[in-house]
């Protein structure tokens, strides 16, 4: 509680510094409070009373999303102090709003009743709404941050009336007593709770972007500024699959089968529309965008298996999964600053001549997302198949294998353009920061793969 | 023996991450094959201190993720060692191949060289199924890089085309690992001394066999999964081929050894007719296309083809003599397409192409190499007195058991093999010359590379005992564990 505190706090004095001329200032006080919010986050592992009137609980999985989103968030801000180094005008309150959407994320991992679990969303979101929006003066930003809103507050609609009519049926907004209530009616659930559970599921089906309510995500992520799609697809990602994975994973196990059967066709459709679509992408962050997509698929297979080591699957996932993606938008945009702007693949070539050790990065990150051995990716991926066949859906398990061949030849594509030597050699220019991060999330995919340290 | 098997891995890895970091272009194919020639020390000092009599050693074992399985456990058998043994000879030559007339950039080639080397030792030592996936996965992506830069014509489709095919193949085996691991009881262990004594219902276990199978079916490749192979092998660079067909190829054979047969045996009990009918129309395909080929590396790449689908079938034969067989028939194997695409790049250097209508006339011009090629094609053809005859008798012997219309089959295919390797000699080094460039003889590299590998062909021609010895107590334990 006292990290969610530190942040609300921050954002308010990130937002106060930009009245100053003080530019230079606003990453290394956003890193000093994202890190004493992942300290305060570690600290309160300790066993607390609920807090709140039982709003909020905190246990090892929130405290373990908590940490690594706010990791996740710091390495976006390092990235950060290059990438707004050309940006005059609202630079603190971007960073404010970044602060202020992982607050949302924050209360997302340890929400008990579903008042919290909305109030997590609309945090989360709202400052994204804008932020998506970033570039004032960019068509495409514009309309991204505009289709964002529109489609973002269609979901919110859905999803108020969601918990409305579970509310209604419960008599609370409880998580235990909803789950109470569900396993109690498992057989014969009501038609309103059956109603708002769906509701509930198209909220948050819209968040996590799974098929079919996956359609802004490739707009946003191509339109919204690079660092904004890094921070959607990573820390977004992994709060709302940390709140997914608390209602359905730990507290609504006893789903109504129809609602069981419902999240499993969208799984299914998500791993193939996903992975089908991006097969033709060559624009970089569209690439992202659908693959993204795919990965939701993987995730909510982890989630329906109900599984009990589920969490630990979510929380591996996700941060392989983020680590990869946070360094590989950065190398992105000093690819894309040497190729004036453009955003097909075609710009990572020659990156392997000019820049080996960048491209060795690059690598050891695609491989990771396509899940290819050693890296952490396939421990990831590897590690959601057993949870499945464990749990008896074999012929999902054996799609989805299927599927995740799809991912590879994708990312190979990104690989293999990256190791084509190009002869005009652009000139990649890669200050410490930038490398710095790249750094961290390239031996991250890679050590987190040989090296679990106890996540698995 | 703990420190001999995990060198056998980090050696060859840890060199070629040098070579690739370091980038000493001058020093790197001395530094490879240095390297490459300390490995087979280190595997025939481990045979040496093998006796074949006992079960499977275990050497080696630390946890990795062992709540999904994966632990990291080396160790070998006598089956597990042929493959280590055979992966251990033929790299010093595959290295060597590129001495003369070394590809751009020697360092990286070297490098992804020994580090695929790397990872077929981890593949062919590793105990543990999960770790096997690893290292299976993670030999593709070094050969990914030589074919991506070093290939010839359309390597950027052809690459991607193997690549996924392959791991297709990859990911539906891990499926059947991970099925095949958790019908065990808790506590779990993918270990293969566990795994292969899982007991899996005979409905299950027929389309679980081909969940498992379909990976290394690719890999061989078996009719008719083989359509990545012939443009592959003609458009990787030389030494890519050798690697592909010499030593990647078997991974497929080991599998099948190591999963398909002890793990759902009812299986193949109930597919193996498909499978022996499949690979044998396979092989003799194969043979015809080879027959019909103007391309002297594609008839090679055929012609692989060809003696993979024998061994594949007599595998399936699933008794004493088919398993034995095709076990050794992979090391022959190995050594005759090394060999011979050392003299197809041997041709290609000299004349500039690979195509036989360029050819003609060259003994009279080359008379050394010649009669070097007469030498690889007699073990190739499998006369007496080479391995090749030793293996195929073998096989032969496996076939007949299961029907003897098979063994016809079979023996179809190797008067066929006759028929294209000397059509081929034929056109190549017999008949009129075409032009009349002045030409190099075989040189002392050449000599170098091919003699000792044709005198492990005839020495294990005359002399196959050792080898015999090596797979005989696993290969009978296997067939316990499958009836």
């Amino acid at each position: 509680m006292s990290a969610i505190i530190l942040l609300s706090i921050l954002g308010v004095v990130l937002l106060y510094m930009g009245l100053g001329n003080n530019k230079r200032l606003l990453a290394p006080v956003g890193i000093l409070g994202l890190a004493g919010a992942g300290a305060l986050s570690f600290l309160d592992r300790r066993p607390l009373p609920a807090w709140g009137h039982g709003a909020m609980a905190f246990d090892d999985l929130s405290m373990a999303f908590c940490v690594a989103m706010a990791g996740i968030t710091l390495l976006l801000f390092v990235f950060g102090s290059d990438y707004y180094s050309r940006t005059q005008e609202n630079v603190a309150e971007h960073y404010a709003l970044l602060v202020f959407s992982l607050t949302g994320a924050f209360l997302l991992t340890s929400y008990q009743n579903l008042l919290m679990l909305f109030l997590g969303i609309e945090v989360l979101s709202i400052p994204l709404y804008i932020l998506a929006g970033g570039k004032k003066r960019s068509y495409r930003s514009s309309e991204a941050g505009f289709k964002y809103f529109l489609l973002g507050s269609f979901a919110t609609a859905f999803f108020l009336m969601g918990i409305a009519l579970v509310y209604g049926m419960a008599g609370s907004f409880d998580l235990k007593v909803i789950g109470d209530y569900a396993a109690a009616n498992a057989e014969h659930p009501a038609a309103l709770f059956l109603v708002g559970m769906f509701f509930i599921a198209v909220g948050l089906g819209f968040k996590v972007a799974a098929v079919p309510f996956h359609f802004w995500s490739p707009d946003v992520y191509e339109g919204a500024p690079t660092i904004i799609t890094a921070f959607m697809s990573t820390v977004v990602k992994m709060g709302s699959f940390a709140a997914v994975y608390r209602l359905i994973g730990v507290h609504i196990t006893a789903l109504p089968p129809a609602v069981e059967r419902t999240l499993w066709a969208i799984t299914i459709l998500t791993l193939l529309i996903g992975n089908l679509v991006a097969l033709r992408q060559s624009h970089f962050k569209r690439l992202m965008a659908y693959s993204s997509i795919a990965h939701t698929g993987f995730l909510l297979m982890a989630v329906l298996s109900g599984d009990a080591l589920a969490g630990r699957a979510l929380f591996y996932y996700t941060l392989t999964y983020a680590l990869a993606t946070v360094g590989l938008f950065v190398v992105f945009t000093v690819a894309k600053r040497a190729a004036n702007g453009d955003e097909h693949i075609r710009i990572f070539r020659g990156m392997f001549k000019s820049k080996p050790w960048l491209a060795a990065a690059t690598l050891i990150m695609l491989l990771s997302l396509a899940g290819i051995p050693p890296t952490a990716g396939f421990l990831a991926k590897y590690q959601v198949f057993v949870l499945a066949v464990q749990n008896g859906y074999v012929w999902s398990t054996l799609f989805a294998a299927v599927m995740a061949v799809l991912g590879i030849y994708y990312y190979l594509k990104v690989i293999r353009e990256t190791f084509t030597t190009n002869e005009e050699g652009a000139v990649l220019q890669l200050n410490a920061t930038n490398t710095a991060v790249i750094a961290v999330c390239g031996v991250g995919a890679l050590l987190l793969g040989l090296w679990p340290m106890g996540l698995i | 023996m703990m420190l001999l098997t995990l060198a056998l891995v980090l050696l060859p890895m840890l060199a070629g991450i040098a070579l690739l970091v370091a980038r000493p272009h001058a020093q790197a194919k001395s530094i490879a094959l240095l390297t490459s020639v300390i490995g087979l020390g280190l595997a025939v000092a481990l045979y040496a201190g093998y006796d074949a009599t006992n079960g499977p050693v275990i050497a080696f074992q630390h946890d990795w993720a062992p709540a999904i399985g994966l632990r990291m456990v080396f160790g070998f058998d006598g089956i597990s060692l042929l493959m280590v043994l055979l992966t251990a000879i033929v790299f010093p030559f595959i290295i060597g191949a590129g001495w003369k007339k070394p590809l751009s950039e020697p360092a990286l080639v070297n490098g992804l060289i020994l580090l695929t080397q790397s990872a077929l030792f981890g593949v062919f030592l590793a105990q543990n199924a999960f770790l096997f996936y690893v290292f299976y996965e993670l030999s593709l992506v070094p050969v990914f890089f030589l074919l991506l830069r070093w290939g010839g014509e359309g390597r950027r489709a052809i690459t991607m085309k193997f690549f996924i095919y392959t791991v297709l193949g990859g990911l539906t085996l891990l499926f059947g690992l991970v099925y095949s691991y958790l019908q065990l009881p808790a506590p779990r262990s993918a270990d293969f001394a566990a795994l292969q004594n899982v007991v899996i219902a005979p409905d299950v276990q027929r389309w679980l066999f081909w969940v498992l199978f379909l990976g290394f079916a690719i890999k061989m490749p078996m009719f008719p999964l083989h359509s990545w192979q012939p443009d592959t092998y003609t458009m990787a660079p030389i030494q890519g081929t050798m690697i592909l067909g010499g030593v990647m190829l078997k991974m497929g054979i080991y599998g099948v050894v190591r999963f398909v047969l002890p793990i759902v045996p009812a299986g193949v009990a109930h597919w193996r007719d498909v499978v022996i009918v499949l690979s044998l129309i396979g092989c003799l395909y194969a043979a015809w296309i080879a027959f019909r080929q103007n391309d002297l590396k594609r008839l090679v790449a055929w012609s692989s083809l060809s003696h993979v689908g024998l061994m594949c079938a007599a595998l399936f034969a699933a008794n004493t003599a088919g398993i034995t067989g095709a076990l050794y028939q992979t090391l022959a194997h190995a050594i005759l397409v090394v060999a011979l695409l050392y003299l197809v790049g041997g041709l290609q250097e000299r004349l500039g192409t690979t195509q036989l209508a360029a050819m003609g006339g060259l003994k009279a011009r080359m008379p050394r190499l010649a009669a070097l090629f007469l030498l690889v094609m007699i073990g190739s053809v499998a006369l007496p007195l080479t391995q090749g005859c030793v293996g195929e008798w073998l096989m032969f012997n496996g076939l007949f058991e299961v029907s003897p219309w098979w063994t016809f089959l079979g023996v179809i295919s190797i008067i066929l093999g006759a028929v294209y390797m000397l059509f081929a000699y034929q056109r190549s080094m017999l008949g009129e010359a075409h032009k009349n460039t002045d030409l190099v003889d075989a040189d002392g590299i050449d000599h170098w590379i091919l003699v000792p590998l044709i005198a492990v062909t005839f020495i294990l021609g005359v002399y196959p005992q050792p080898v015999l010895d090596l797979l005989h107590a696993p290969v009978e334990q296997l067939l316990t564990l499958i009836n």
